[in-house]
């Protein structure tokens, strides 16, 4: 059972779609009691920043997403709330994974927003991590994103270059998040969804 | 980035300070002028020049020599040094030099700074910020000042200054890492900036570029020859693992995927699940749907496929046709859709592409662009073609583009169903325009058709119907074929 933060957040669907075609249960639900006590739990998004920070807080979910031991999953706007600050309309973010979101420079002749399939390089750190099981190094996923979360070495399990080398997939304790949607990312986004249910 | 060499000139001859000190000056050449000739043949895009005489003297010493160098050269450049009236301002900006630095009079004379920007614009008025132990240094960076590099910023930021060069002097002349906390700060006010000072390696140009700076003047670690000018071009160049994509293009009618000759003898080829999943599979990187269902009232058929195939297709798709206000958009993103593309509507109504980016984001706002040569200029047409408009195709994406659409797709009429190949013309002036994604549509007839538009760099994606359809072209052939060819493709 997973359990799938509701926060107004744009693309549940294409998530909870995945899903179904994996067979796997959800429960799809912004009620902070039930979050807190869930197996794995999943925080998905589109949309901006600031955006995703008010919803959240609206529904008291700041401090249980915080305080959850379990593994979390955040996809995208769902990664990027964990840094500390987001430059994105400056918001405050979670502070769970310590850094901040930085936009792309267009001045790099960078098109903005990234749209498209890009390649995924594990850091050191990430070889033998259940999560990239039989996922292949420099595999593509799919990027729709402005904004890049700069974090901190440790804390980074792969790399996507992008005008810079930007943290693609983070890992601290409990917490994963990668900056692709894996649930649009074909055969291998559902692949590595299934190796964090199997987490 | 820009990087821009420096020639730093003393008593006629190209010289280096160390830190800006006058008392330690190593001579690298005797004329400026073939300095300049040399640098713009090793691949400068932009020059750096300094009057230093000027700079401690306060006038100009040595303009004649400097107007020489811009009249000798291709490129532009820009000149500091000792410009402190306007008539040295006039003799410069006049007389071939394409921006003038102003140092010590931009810190003692804000209101000749603000009316130097009224008369000549922003773009060729550099404030230069000069930054000694966090102070602004003034007057050859002799005089340190008391006033905080980032009070200074602030002030410039309301006198209307956009370009910054900022120095670290200490960094000057010493060959090591430039100062990127500042340039950092500094590029966070909202300036134009160029870094100088210790920019040596091209690793400390790579961090300069990732920040967002304008440029980079380097000038002993060329002299030196630590640094060529063509290394240090290289690595302020984009690094990007995106790969190019591949989208089929599914007509649908009433539910069905149909195949024919401009809308007319529609034939059957099969749902749009099934196609949809066997394109998935094949490789392709995305879908497009277009909805050329005739009547409104079907549009509830439109709805239950989009639903059907967000349930099966696990790559982004998008859906076009008929889409008229901010509501249709709504629905079909909730069905599943990951974008939509708005065609004639955003020509009639572009407060529409507005909404609708404001309410669900660039990313999933896509822009369907008809453009047909007439009389020399690519015009708009609306309504599947068939109506021309007075717009002008170029104008109309970049308008689009500030409208808040995160791609175009451009489709070009007059290669449509030739099968000649993509309009490689309109793609470039599109491509050269706007800064979003742009996707080719119209004309793919075989594989080199895809290659065209994708070596020549002017497209992000190719979309195609029909050679999909008839099985003349698969994904996966064509995937090799532009991998083959050094396209960077998803594998």
């Amino acid at each position: 059972m997973i359990t799938i933060i509701d926060y107004n957040s744009g693309n549940r669907g294409s998530l909870t779609n995945t899903l179904d075609k994996l067979k796997i249960k959800y429960e799809v639900t912004s009620d902070p009691e039930k979050i807190a006590i869930a197996s794995k739990v999943v925080l998905p998004g589109v949309g901006r920043a600031a955006q995703a920070m008010k919803e959240l807080r609206k529904r008291n979910l700041i401090d249980v997403i915080r305080d959850l031991k379990v593994p979390f999953l955040g996809i995208c706007i769902g990664l990027q709330v964990l840094a500390d600050f987001s430059e994105e309309d400056d918001t405050i973010c979670l502070s769970i994974i310590s850094g901040k979101v930085k936009k792309f420079s267009s001045e790099m002749g960078l098109k903005i927003p990234q749209i498209g399939w890009n390649q995924v390089k594990f850091a050191e750190n990430a070889k033998k991590d259940p999560l990239f099981q039989d996922i292949p190094d420099g595999s593509y996923f799919y990027f729709v994103n402005s904004y890049f979360f700069d974090a901190s070495k440790e804390d980074i399990r792969a790399v996507t270059p992008y005008g810079v080398e930007f943290p693609s997939v983070i890992k601290k304790d409990n917490f994963y998040a990668t900056q692709f949607h894996l649930e649009k990312s074909g055969e291998i986004g559902l692949k590595l969804l299934n190796n964090f249910l199997n987490l | 980035m820009k990087i821009i060499p420096a020639i730093d000139i003393l008593g006629g001859k190209c010289v280096r300070l160390f830190r800006g000190d006058y008392g330690q000056v190593k001579k690298y050449a005797d004329d400026p002028i073939e300095v300049a000739k040399k640098f713009e043949n090793d691949g400068a895009e932009f020059l750096h020049v300094i009057d230093l005489d000027g700079a401690k003297d306060g006038e100009s010493v040595n303009q004649d020599l400097i107007l020489q160098i811009a009249n000798s050269v291709n490129i532009p450049i820009e000149v500091g040094g000792g410009i402190r009236n306007l008539q040295t301002v006039k003799t410069y900006l006049e007389g071939g030099v394409n921006r003038v630095l102003l140092g010590t009079k931009a810190v003692e004379d804000p209101d000749f700074l603000s009316n130097l920007i009224e008369e000549f614009g922003p773009e060729r008025i550099v404030v230069c910020i000069d930054v000694k132990e966090e102070k602004v240094a003034i007057k050859g960076w002799r005089d340190i000042t008391k006033i905080s590099y980032l009070d200074f910023a602030r002030k410039l930021k309301t006198l209307g200054v956009t370009e910054v060069l900022c120095t670290d002097v200490l960094k000057d002349g010493t060959l090591t890492v430039p100062n990127f906390e500042m340039y950092e700060q500094l590029y966070e006010f909202g300036f134009n900036v160029i870094a100088a000072g210790g920019v040596s390696t091209t690793d400390s140009i790579k961090k300069l570029n990732a920040i967002g700076l304008r440029g980079a003047v380097i000038g002993k670690a060329i002299y030196e020859g630590n640094l060529s000018i063509k290394d240090a071009t290289e690595a302020t160049k984009t690094i990007s693992g995106l790969a190019k994509r591949i989208i089929p293009c599914l007509d649908v009618k009433n539910g069905r995927v149909v195949k024919g000759v401009n809308f007319k003898g529609l034939k059957d080829v099969g749902d749009p699940v099934e196609l949809g999943k066997k394109y998935s599979d094949e490789g392709a990187d995305e879908l497009t749907f277009l909805d050329i269902t005739a009547s409104k009232e079907d549009r509830e058929t439109t709805y239950e496929m989009v639903r059907q195939v967000a349930r099966n297709v696990f790559i982004p798709f998008t859906v076009g046709g008929g889409i008229k206000t901010v509501e249709d958009v709504r629905k079909l993103l909730e069905c599943g859709a990951d974008k939509v593309s708005i065609g004639s509507a955003a020509v009639i109504n572009p407060d529409l592409v507005r909404e609708a980016s404001e309410e669900f984001g660039s990313q999933c706002i896509v822009v369907s662009v008809d453009a047909k040569k007439v009389q020399g200029t690519y015009k708009i047409f609306i309504k599947g073609g068939s109506e021309e408009t007075d717009l002008e195709a170029v104008d109309f994406c970049k308008k689009v583009e500030e409208l808040g659409a995160g791609e175009i797709l451009l489709n070009a009429m007059d290669n449509d169903g030739v099968r000649e190949g993509f309009n490689i013309e309109l793609l470039k002036m599109v491509t050269e325009a706007v800064k979003i994604s742009v996707i080719a549509s119209g004309g793919a007839g075989c594989l080199e058709h895809f290659l065209e538009p994708l070596k020549e760099d002017c497209a992000d994606a190719v979309l195609a119907a029909s050679v999909f359809h008839s099985g003349e072209i698969q994904i996966q052939q064509l995937k090799k074929y532009l991998e083959d060819n050094s396209i960077t493709i998803r594998t």
